[in-house]
């Protein structure tokens, strides 16, 4: 019953959006028409109907094929990192890099290197590889010791113990990870799809459509990219939920055992200079493998070079460093508004649990949107401006930072409160003396996860909309045929964005302290 | 059959083991120079004050652990040589079953860790079920059992090995009184028809007696054995013996060798 009215509010609130949206729409206040009304929408979405099943299913399959490998690759790795711990320390660079890095800045390098659908295959595997290579870790590792006993008693071995007992146990771990990591394959896959490679794909209509003033047809392809994201995560999620009879925890465990490398300063940073060897040594054996010419495919000395002895060398340096003061500000101020809202959103739950529950639905969707689908219609709503890079950088970083805070406003103390109350505080107050500062650890650790995405965000409306930063600096790159330059924005991306999680992930561990 | 041949060779020899466990700032002497005896075929009870021990003497005799000092031989194999063999049955303290596999699949599990082939195993799978008193529940999952069901899903996984060694940490702790006596019953006869060399961990005195040939008395902190009782009663032995005074004394002499132990 309860159930049932919560549900039917939930209708209520959903209907009466719908309604405030189609008169906001149709009487053209947003933006001049910038957001159409649904049914608007809806027809044009009618009209193009013809349209979608070709580059939809270009679209699907090389999401699909991405979403495969990288997975295969994510289990094997995480397998073998679970049994090994040198494994582990090897491949924590390849982790660190493919979680940090702004997707975007792969695209131009993958289309010098590769043709036809490939560069969005590898783009989609890159996307899926970090959450399921940590969960198959997490989960091979993380067994019930009792049942390992059970198998060595019974005359096993570690081989054994392994397809028993730690394959089985990882499962709900893996599909759980596969939830994130399927509509993670899709965004890969538009990416790459603005990059070009063939007429077909969403992310090639999109485009498309871009520069066609018909706002209509943006939102559908926004809504069909969402739908497909949305049915990709709760396909897994049902097979989840008939996979565990104990419900799990809604959240992956996304976060990198950062310093997990335990023990010295000097061992851990051994261990860094080591991992960051394994993704350069990957590099270089890329590279030869390709065997492309060394005019196009630039090694790590050859950047190296770019950016210091060559004789432009200094003029590469300050279009780079320009592009950077463009970017890094503005993720930074998109993150920080991000994380704020998210912050705000967690304490009215925390205090009017009913009101919180009425915005919920309306941040999930905008969670399931793909990035590259919601940021044209950003863009439409608040025009090119510097708004519209941060609305795309807070979309993008508000709902995991959400959950995170709430996570910990919800796990203070209760007898920490109940000293609050005693003392005739009422809600207000102990939220002000207990759940916030508790919260401060919980919005650090948001702020490492979703920077990235901040990041990335911001990268997107640049390379679609605005025309700044390092997202323009690829645009125009490419269109120079500056190789030197676009291996230099993809590399200094990965660091950068390494370096920035690293920062934020000391920093939570000064404030867990 | 030549598997049967080696049941006779192997006695339980357990010569000085000790056994400490490093804590933060401390450390626990679990085992301070335990030694043991247990003759080939013949079921030996172990009681102590929590904390003793047991369980810890038990997993190195299961090959999971291996002692600070002193040694233990089953025959002339060592627990781990028993171990890979698959020649021993333990049921643990906690049932530890497979929250995924239902019972049918959680008793079939050391035979496939093992690479016997089930199938040949259906007839003694489905007399372990009846035995344990589950029929019916075969295809149920553990979340879908009482505790006490689990327990005996975990014993009912300890024989379908056929062990030559039976390890058994308190395996009736989570049943009723009732249930418990007629457990101790059947535990009677199944040993009986093959007699594996078995160790049993009990807190309850009657259980102990009941079923042993011996008793062996723990006390805590060092874990030592201070006394071994020899129980007279024939076998098969009837629960009507637990009325004998002779049964009575022999409780009392125990209860009080463990309250001397340290025990509460
Ligand atoms: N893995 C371990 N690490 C640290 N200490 C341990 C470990 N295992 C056992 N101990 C310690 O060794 C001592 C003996 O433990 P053990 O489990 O063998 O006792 P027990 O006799 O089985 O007790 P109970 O009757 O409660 O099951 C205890 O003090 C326990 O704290
Ligand atoms: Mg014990």
């Amino acid at each position: 019953m309860k159930n049932f009215s919560r549900f039917a509010r939930g209708t209520g609130v959903v209907l009466i959006v719908l309604a405030i949206w189609e008169i906001l729409g149709r009487l053209e206040l947003v933006g001049q028409g910038a957001l159409p009304a649904p049914t608007q929408i809806l027809a044009q979405l009618w009209k193009d109907r013809s349209d979608y099943p070709p580059h939809l299913s270009v679209t699907l399959k090389s999401a699909g094929t991405g979403f495969v490998i990288g997975n295969i690759i994510a289990i094997i790795a995480g397998a073998i990192a679970a049994r090994f711990r040198i494994a582990e320390t090897l491949l924590r660079g390849l982790g660190m890099s493919l979680f940090a890095v702004p997707l975007i800045a792969i695209v131009p390098v993958l289309l010098l290197a590769f043709t036809g659908t490939t560069p969005r295959i590898i783009l989609a595997a890159m996307a899926v590889y970090f959450p399921t290579y940590i969960a198959t870790m997490n989960g091979m590792r993380n067994v019930d010791e009792r049942l390992v006993d059970v198998v060595m008693v019974a005359g096993g071995s570690t081989t054994d113990v392994l397809r028993w007992i730690r394959v089985r146990s990882a499962l709900p771990y893996i599909v759980s990870a596969f939830r994130v990591a399927a509509p993670a394959a899709l965004l890969g896959t538009l990416l790459a799809e603005f990059g070009g490679g063939t007429r077909w794909g969403l992310g090639t209509y999109l485009l498309g459509s871009l520069g066609q003033a018909n706002p209509s047809r943006l939102w559908s392809i926004g809504l069909v990219a969402t739908a497909v994201a949305a049915s990709a995560y709760m396909l897994f999620a049902f097979i989840g939920a008939r996979l565990t009879q104990s419900s799990m925890s809604a959240t992956v465990q996304t976060s990198l055992p950062m310093g997990g490398a335990t023990g010295p300063w000097w061992k851990r940073l051994g261990g860094g200079v080591i991992s960051a060897g394994v993704v350069l040594g990957l590099w270089a054996l890329v590279l030869s493998i390709l065997d492309m010419s060394p005019v196009v495919a630039k090694s790590p000395f050859a950047i190296v070079r770019y950016l210091t002895t060559d004789p432009r060398a200094s003029v590469s340096r300050s279009r780079l460093f320009d592009a950077y003061s463009e970017t890094l500000p503005l993720a930074l101020i998109g993150l920080l508004c991000g994380l704020a809202a998210a912050l705000l959103l967690a304490v009215i739950l925390s205090l009017r649990p009913a009101l919180g529950r009425a915005v919920l639905p309306f941040a999930l969707v905008s969670q399931t949107m793909p990035l590259p689908a919601l940021t044209p219609l950003i863009v439409l709503v608040f025009g090119r401006s510097i708004l519209a890079t941060v609305v795309v950088c807070v979309s993008v970083t508000f709902f995991p930072s959400f959950v995170t805070i709430l996570q910990a406003l919800a796990t203070t103390s209760p007898a920490a409160i109940d000293v609050v109350r005693v003392s005739g505080g009422g809600r207000l107050k102990s939220l002000r003396f207990v759940g916030l500062p508790g919260a401060v650890p919980a919005m650090v650790t948001a702020a490492r996860l979703a920077a990235p995405r901040a990041l990335l965000g911001v990268m997107i409306a640049e390379y679609l909309a605005t025309g700044d930063g390092l997202g323009n600096l690829l645009n125009e790159s490419r269109g120079r045929l500056d190789y030197g330059m676009i291996w230099t924005v993809a590399t200094t991306s990965v660091l950068v964005a390494v370096l920035i999680t690293q920062l934020f992930g000391l920093a939570e561990k000064l404030t867990r302290q | 059959m030549s598997t049967l041949q080696e049941v006779a060779g192997g006695a339980l020899r357990v010569q000085n083991v000790e056994r400490t466990f490093a804590l933060k700032d401390d450390v626990v002497r679990a085992l301070d120079k335990v030694s043991l005896e247990v003759p080939v075929g013949s079921f030996i009870s172990l009681i102590g004050p929590s904390g003793c021990g047991k369980s810890t003497l038990l997993r190195l005799l299961a090959g999971l652990e291996s002692p600070d000092a002193g040694s233990l031989l089953i025959g002339d194999k060592t627990p781990n040589e028993m171990r890979t063999a698959g020649r021993l049955g333990v049921a643990f303290q906690d049932p530890a079953l497979m929250p995924w596999r239902s019972v049918w699949k959680n008793i079939t599990l050391p035979l496939q860790v093992m690479g016997k082939p089930v199938k040949d195993f259906k007839t003694v799978i489905e007399e372990l079920i009846s035995l344990v008193g589950l029929q019916g529940f075969e295809h149920a999952l553990p979340s879908q059992l009482s505790g006490g069901m689990r327990q005996r899903v975990a014993i009912a996984r300890a024989l379908v090995t056929e062990p030559e060694v039976l390890l058994l940490d308190e395996p009736f702790g989570a049943l009723d009184e009732i249930l418990r006596r007629t457990m101790n019953l059947e535990l009677q006869r199944i040993w009986s028809a093959r007699r594996p060399t078995t160790i049993l961990v009990t807190h309850s005195i009657e259980e102990a007696i009941f079923l042993a040939d011996k008793v062996a008395v723990m006390s805590a902190r060092p874990g030592r054995i201070i006394e071994i009782v020899d129980v007279p009663f024939e076998r098969p032995r009837v629960p009507e013996i637990m009325r004998s005074s002779e049964f009575h004394h022999l409780a009392d002499r125990l209860s009080e060798l463990l309250f001397a132990g340290g025990g509460h």
